[in-house]
């Protein structure tokens, strides 16, 4: 990729940005098209409200909680932290996709049992379960590697 | 790093925009489309790859809004016209991904009641919106996203990312007419009480932290995108992959699950149909113009038969090879004179809904392997999935291997 010259870098800018103006105008167009205006609102409403909810209350909590641990650090070595965050932000990200199926599956298996037919909840539970015992695992093997790196090399600090 | 997520969004949102788009045009062809039948698993793997691209997206997009939301506190907040106009498209970019595949997974769940607006259009409509936003994202970012492509160019000898500024000297081109300023594309040191937030947060337990603990902290950050995305894939994969069945947790659907061992997607229920498809006077009548032909089931089954082995692919992402038997859709077409070159229109039972009435050009009418299928997977058609009698083609969107058939008509 020849990306090195400014000269290039700049005409690649206007070639993307001048594409995105366009596919602007298409959506704009589109939507006009095939959705009627009385639902525009509802269409705002959730654009703003994914905002909100992601900057106002999802993003704030994980960087709280982010925050406490990095806190915690002076206590526990860097790479535990680091898998404990990680298994948090795995479960929290797989509850969110989960969550609605949970909440969701008696209404809609009503209507159609062939729809969301699994044990949701209980599915979760058994993803938590396992993903604690991996992190588990995981943690012990980080404090066997690290303390063996650390006889051999007693000089190293912990990476 | 956010170059490094922003790659993976960015081929997982392309993946889901080109095979969106062979959806939607599948479902609302132009004029002039033609579409290919084989391989019989286009669609399958097309809508699989949407489905799967889409749901990997949310830890990607979570991972990339956590890098980048320190910068949403810059202060001030607007510098000038241009940037203002950057930061209202990524605001955009940001809000139209979030609820492009919010939306994309609460409908696989069926939940759409919770939209207040319909579905399918906003989806497509949102689908350029989100596009442009990424276009215009890529292009404003590029010198950026120029600098850090390469891990080679990124990182000093320690390890440690080189700061942007020191990367735009060492790439300057010497053939750059003098005189000429670098942007500073720095963003401007957050000031105010969330600058000193996050100045405290990034001193106080990490004063120390050496260039060795920062790279184990980003390839951990971006280990954890990894394992989630795997898990998600795992847990969820099994509603298109036959191979992830065993670890299907989390799928909408579970392979096997329903009435001749498949799942549904519209029931009779919703389609209205549960008298009309039992009617024992119910007949199939195949239309060419004048001449037309009226067939009842027993008659349909005393047509030669055929049996093939075809997936049901649908739009929500869900898809299982099934076993079909039923007359040829081509021996229909023929048994009423109808030219090589003609289209179908089906017309379903069904007296609301959208997929009531079905378009089919001659590369499906004429393929062997499209039948009006009678059974399906060793039984009678179960009334949840068409009986009498519905289509089932290859390598077309679920919606349109239309159910509970009534009539179908060459289109003039």
């Amino acid at each position: 990729m020849t990306m090195d010259s400014p000269r290039m870098i700049r005409a690649w800018q206007v070639a993307f940005i001048a594409l995105g103006v366009l596919l602007l105008g298409l959506g704009g167009l589109v939507l006009l098209d095939v959705v009627k205006p009385e639902r525009y609102p509802g269409i705002l409403l959730w654009l703003g409200g994914a905002i909100i909810l992601h900057d106002l209350i999802i993003a704030p909590l994980v960087f709280g909680v982010g925050l406490l641990m990095r806190r915690a650090s002076k206590r526990i070595p860097l790479g535990v932290l680091m898998i404990v965050q990680g298994a948090i932000l795995v479960g929290a990200v797989t509850s969110l996709i989960v969550l609605p199926q949970v909440l969701g599956k008696e209404r809609v298996s009503a209507r159609n049992e062939t729809v969301l037919p699994l044990d949701y909840a209980g599915n979760l539970v058994l993803f938590y379960v396992v993903l604690a015992a991996l992190t588990a695992l995981a943690i012990v093997v980080y404090l066997r590697v690290l303390a063996k790196r650390q006889n051999t090399r007693p000089s190293r600090s912990q990476t | 790093m956010a170059t490094v997520l922003g790659r993976l969004l960015g081929i997982a949102f392309l993946a889901c925009f080109v095979t969106g788009i062979l959806s939607h045009y599948l479902q609302e062809p132009l004029q002039w489309m033609v579409f290919a039948t084989r391989p019989v698993w286009l669609y399958q793997i097309s809508q699989a790859i949407h489905i799967t691209a889409g749901i990997l997206c949310f830890p990607l997009i979570l991972g990339k809004l956590h890098v980048i939301y320190p910068s949403l506190f810059q202060t001030p907040p607007v510098r000038s016209i241009g940037h203002f106009l950057e930061r209202g498209s990524i605001a955009l970019l940001v809000a139209a991904s979030l609820v492009q595949i919010t939306i994309g997974l609460l409908n696989t769940y069926q939940l759409y009641f919770l939209f207040p607006f319909p579905f399918r259009q906003t989806h497509w409509a949102l689908s350029f919106v989100v596009m442009a936003a990424l276009a215009i994202h890529i292009g404003v970012k590029l010198p950026i996203i120029a600098r850090y492509w390469r891990k080679k160019d990124s990182y000093d000898d320690d390890g440690t990312v080189i700061p942007l500024d020191d990367a735009t000297d060492r790439s300057q081109n010497p053939e750059r007419p003098e005189g000429a300023t670098i942007p500073d594309l720095r963003e401007p040191e957050t000031t105010g009480v969330t600058g000193r937030l996050f100045r405290w947060i990034d001193r106080a337990p990490l004063a120390d932290v050496s260039a060795g603990q920062a790279r184990t902290s980003r390839r951990g950050f971006l280990a954890t995108i990894g394992v989630a995305a795997t898990a998600l894939f795992v847990t969820t994969g099994g509603q298109s992959f036959r191979a992830l069945d065993a670890t299907n947790l989390f799928g909408p659907r579970k392979q096997g699950v329903g009435p001749n061992a498949l799942p549904v997607n519209r029931t009779a229920q919703a389609a209205g149909v549960e008298e009309s498809a039992m009617a024992p006077d119910w007949t199939l009548t195949v239309s060419n113009g004048e001449t037309s032909r009226v067939f009842t089931r027993a008659e349909l089954e005393a047509l030669p038969q055929f049996e093939v082995d075809l997936p049901i692919a649908c739009v929500e992402g869900w898809s299982q090879v099934a076993s079909w038997k039923g007359p040829r859709m081509k021996d229909l077409a023929d048994a009423v004179g109808a030219p090589v070159s003609a289209a179908f229109r089906a017309t379903s039972l069904e007296q609301k809904g959208n997929y009531a009435v079905m378009e089919m050009g001659p590369e499906y009418v004429r393929d062997e392997l499209t039948l009006v299928a009678l059974e399906l997977n060793g039984a009678p058609l179960d009334i949840q999935h068409g009986y009498p009698a519905r289509m089932i083609a290859p390598a077309r969107p679920g919606v349109l291997q239309t159910k509970w058939l009534s009539t179908l008509e060459v289109i003039a």
